[in-house]
């Protein structure tokens, strides 16, 4: 099996070789069995490459003057390869970066973000866990937040992947939903942390419904607040949620927040710490009626927000709806029914199992339909980096201008703009516009652009002697063409003799860029 | 009523040029230039998030507003924030204020170049951004034809069209393809134009990958001999400097960089327009319009990049006025009432803009419902009066002729004419 083929292809972002033998040796269940327990997750070389990363920091000195809230823009300049320091680290480290009374570099404040985004990549490419690595991408893009723009999400990034995303990847939805809830990144993007009773933001809680558990599909808008028109609302079994539902969830939401400063009355002032914090005189402690269900009133501390967390989790709609994203993921932008239905079964059995999600992403992996379907779903633009250097034997090590390639291939990590998260379809990725970026990823890789990474010469050319234009094609085309893709043309479009010697390493590396650049290998 | 619009244009003209904030001339109309409706321009641009279209064009005195929300999400009648007073004929007991960020707009309007359209918006109750955005992308009444219409409303247009065609008909300016254009095979999406779309390779190894890509089945191939075809163009047709590399762009630079994203969005369109190479329809994202929270400081900003944009742009395509009609919308408007967090949630009714060439500027259309509670939907929206498919519609008979074809917008007839045309 090749590291570069299907199914590997679909389930990883790059596949190392070990997987390949692996898979094929044991089995795809028996591989998928490894790679779905979360305690393999890390490993001695991916900590070590985590620990050893340095990523550039360079600003010019502070130019001494003053800002809104008097200090003094008073820093030296700094140029230097500086190691990641926040991935581990609690959330006050990097939210003291925010501290408004300290005047700091915008390159002091991006860094948190900066290094979720490169560590993002380090373990794409090189962790073993590589079913984990795209479920906890399945996970940023499904609970989408924007932390590009927004410096205080980018602050709280770090804890979002830690603690929200990686902790539950493969774990349980139901916990998974409150860690995102109650994170500082979340209530941040959907402003839930500003909700307070008597003008609650209905924000967070309409995405909740709408994009994080029931989807928009259960959305019945025509009814508006006639609850009791909602069919199996009688039997306090509503099949969707309508706007009154979100107005209530809204309410449920109030009080949870972070701590930032917040003036809670005359003399108490909140610490600025961003840690989660739940103020119960900000919430609105009256009855609710959320799903067909009544709330009473006055009930225990964040009671409210995790009863309507259990009835959005536990919904068979959210069932569906995840089922459905999770194959558009990892089978066909549009699935079979079938399987987005018997993976709802098997969601639904496992809800309150510690394993849930890798139940159903197994059921998923090993069905008839994924098998099918080959083919049919574009790699991403960080799985089109991360196999094309396992092939080419770059080490990659991430470097800035590549994480703005990505972008410019449509994959701006962790800066997508809207709460729905960034679709995985070829209608967005393979378009004339990010295929010519993805023609410029894999040729600026090839030729070390960014110093990610040289190419290795063994790989490029196996055998001792003088490499030849020829030994180059045919030893790429086929692996990222396929095995149907004729080389003569390819020759004569080139207007190069098969037999002319290539000498020169970074020319041989160029043909692999220039390979990887065919269509085929867009898709997997 | 078309030749009466003109002859005021040129009766404006002749007179005392209009200026702009900056002094230069906002409108240099050249009709006697005036083009065949196969080479006109329509620019669609996206206020994401859904824009609070009480805040930008105001009923500034009405006290159900004024009841209902905070001085922060209004716009003042007089004060230093004062916003630019709107004198709308239809509704002369309303005080219109525009958000005093928008200068340029403000501009465009007392010119008769801009019109508004209030309490417009998509026909159903849909307070989902994602549901009505589609809805709006497609051309459709309600979340239930989206099961049976797929592609978007500007790219069947364009597809009847006797639009010219050829070359990069309909672009979007900024990231990925705008669901107006969904289906239409001609559309292509242009970020920028700095290093204009740039091959990694010669000449020779991208007629190797074209070859690849021809043999390629599916919308791969296609999209990949798309690029190569683009990519000629552009390097065929953006003006070069010394050394052959591509001229660096000033035109109303320093106004574009204020402006953001929409500011680059529309240098890449006004580009575009210049190099000649077949436009006919474009569409510029706007974002950033959600504000559930802290509305005043971000909505004005909003504002600003938006008009100061608008006025960059038309003054950058001075020369082209007279094809290029430009139209704003949101997926909704916000809620009458405030939150606590110092925002909006979402409501129905919005805010269109249209501007440009065929467009009666200078008005407030639409019938306003107004604000008191009995006209409000749900009791707490205002409700649409004006289905956003009558605007594009009536702007669509100017762009490319009478009549319309019915499927552009399936199953819709539009009421009697709104008057946004000239």
């Amino acid at each position: 099996m090749d590291v570069l083929d299907f199914p590997l292809s679909r389930l990883c972002y790059a596949a190392h070789s070990e997987d390949a033998i692996e898979a094929e040796r044991a089995g795809l269940p028996a591989w998928l069995d490894r790679q779905l327990d979360a305690r393999n997750a890390s490993s001695p070389d991916l900590e070590g490459r985590l620990r050893s990363f340095r990523l550039q920091i360079k600003y010019a000195a502070g130019n001494g003057q003053p800002t809104p809230n008097g200090d003094t823009k008073n820093w030296p300049a700094v140029d230097e390869m500086r190691p990641f320091r926040y991935l581990e680290a609690p959330i006050d480290s990097a939210w003291a970066l925010l501290d408004p009374k300290v005047a700091r570099p915008n390159e002091e404040q991006s860094r948190p973000y900066q290094e979720v985004a490169c560590a993002t990549i380090i373990r794409a490419v090189h962790s073993r866990a590589q079913v984990f690595e795209r479920m906890a991408g399945f996970w940023h893009d499904h609970f989408n937040v924007l932390a590009t723009d927004d410096r205080r999400i980018g602050c709280a990034l770090p804890m979002y992947d830690r603690d929200a995303i990686r902790a539950h990847a493969l774990g349980n939805f139901r916990d998974m939903l409150e860690a995102v809830a109650a994170s500082p990144a979340m209530l941040i993007y959907l402003s839930n942390a500003s909700s307070r009773a008597g003008g609650d933001n209905e924000n967070y809680a309409r995405e909740l419904l709408e994009l994080h558990t029931l989807g928009r599909d259960a959305y019945l808008n025509d009814r508006y607040d006639r609850w009791r028109d909602v069919p199996g609302a009688a039997e306090g079994k509503p099949a969707g949620y309508i706007d009154e539902d979100v107005y209530e969830a809204a309410r449920a939401f109030t009080g949870w927040t972070i701590e930032n400063g917040q003036r809670l009355d005359g003399a108490t002032e909140l610490p600025r710490t961003g840690r989660f914090i739940y103020i119960d005189s900000w919430h609105d402690g009256y009855q609710k009626r959320i799903l067909a269900t009544e709330f009473a009133p006055f009930a225990p501390p964040m009671a409210d927000g995790r009863k309507v967390l259990d009835l959005a989790a536990f919904h068979p709609a959210t069932a569906r709806f995840l089922c459905l994203k999770l194959c558009r993921c990892f089978v066909s932008d549009n699935p079979p029914q079938s399987l987005v239905e018997s993976a709802a079964k098997v969601w639904l059995e496992s809800a309150r199992k510690p394993h849930q999600i890798a139940a159903v992403v197994k059921h998923i992996a090993l069905s008839k339909e994924f098998a099918a379907s080959r083919g049919s779903k574009p790699r991403s633009p960080l799985a089109l980096a991360a196999s094309f250097s396992r092939v080419t034997g770059i080490d990659l090590s991430p470097t800035w201008p590549l994480v703005q390639q990505l972008a410019q291939c449509g994959q701006r990590l962790f800066g997508w703009p809207s709460p729905d998260g960034r679709p995985t379809s070829a209608g967005y990725y393979v378009t004339p516009e990010y295929l010519r970026e993805r023609w410029v990823l894999v040729a600026r890789l090839a030729g070390n652009a960014w110093a990610t990474g040289q190419p290795k010469a063994v790989q490029i050319h196996a055998s001792g002697d003088a490499p030849r234009v020829g030994d180059a094609v045919e030893r790429w085309l086929p692996r990222f063409a396929g095995p149907g893709a004729a080389a003569a043309p390819f020759f004569a479009a080139l207007g190069m003799d098969p037999a002319q010697p290539l000498s020169d390493e970074k020319k041989l590396a160029q043909i692999a860029g220039l390979c990887a650049a065919a269509p085929q290998f867009q898709m997997t | 009523m078309r030749s009466s619009r003109r002859a005021f244009l040129e009766g404006a003209l002749s007179g005392s040029a209009l200026l702009t904030l900056s002094g230069a001339p906002l409108r240099q109309l050249a009709f006697a230039a005036s083009p065949g409706a196969q080479n006109r321009i329509l620019i669609v641009l996206h206020l994401r998030g859904a824009c609070d279209g009480l805040n930008l064009v105001c009923p500034a005195n009405d006290l159900n507003l004024i009841t209902a929300r905070p001085i922060e999400l209004r716009v003042a009648e007089s004060g230093d924030k004062a916003g630019h007073p709107l004198p709308a004929a239809a509704t002369p007991h309303i005080d219109w204020r525009l958000h005093p960020a928008a200068p340029e707009l403000a501009e465009l309007y007392k010119s008769n170049a801009l019109a508004f359209v209030h309490a417009a918006g998509i026909p159903e109750a849909n307070r989902s951004h994602f549901v009505a955005t589609d809805i709006m992308d497609r051309g459709a009444a309600n979340s239930a034809a989206l099961a049976r219409i797929g592609d978007g409303w500007l790219g069947r247009h364009l597809a009847q069209s006797k639009l010219s065609g050829g070359g990069l008909q309909a672009v979007s300016a900024s990231g990925s393809l705008a669901g107006e254009f969904a289906g239409f095979g001609s559309a292509f999406s242009v970020p920028d134009l700095n290093n204009g779309l740039p091959l990694p390779w010669d000449e020779k190894m991208a007629g190797a990958i074209e070859g690849l890509y021809r043999q390629a089945p599916g919308s791969a191939g296609a999209a990949g001999i798309r690029a190569l075809e683009a990519a000629k163009l552009i390097a065929a047709r953006l003006p070069r400097g010394a050394g052959g590399k591509f001229a660096p762009y000033f035109d109303q630079k320093e106004r574009y960089d204020k402006a953001g994203d929409i500011g680059r969005g529309l240098r890449t369109v006004a580009r575009l327009i210049k190099a000649d190479i077949g436009l006919n329809a474009a569409s510029v994202d706007a974002g950033g319009w959600d504000t559930h929270e802290g509305q005043q400081g971000r909505f004005h900003n909003n504002v600003q990049r938006l008009s100061g944009a608008l006025g960059a742009f038309w003054n950058d395509i001075s020369a082209y006025q007279a094809r290029v009609t430009i139209v704003a919308y949101g997926e909704f408007g916000r809620r009458l009432r405030a939150n606590k967090s110092g925002g909006t949630d979402h409501g129905r009714g919005g805010v269109m803009i249209a501007m440009g060439a065929g467009v009666a500027g200078g008005h407030i259309l639409g019938p306003w419902p107004g604000l008191a509670e009995a006209a409000l939907d749900e009791r707490v929206d205002l409700a649409v009066k004006t289905d956003y498919r009558q605007v594009l519609s009536e702007l669509l008979t100017f762009h490319g002729g009478e009549p319309l074809s019915a499927n552009v917008f399936p199953g819709y007839k539009a009421p009697a004419h709104l008057g946004i045309l000239a």
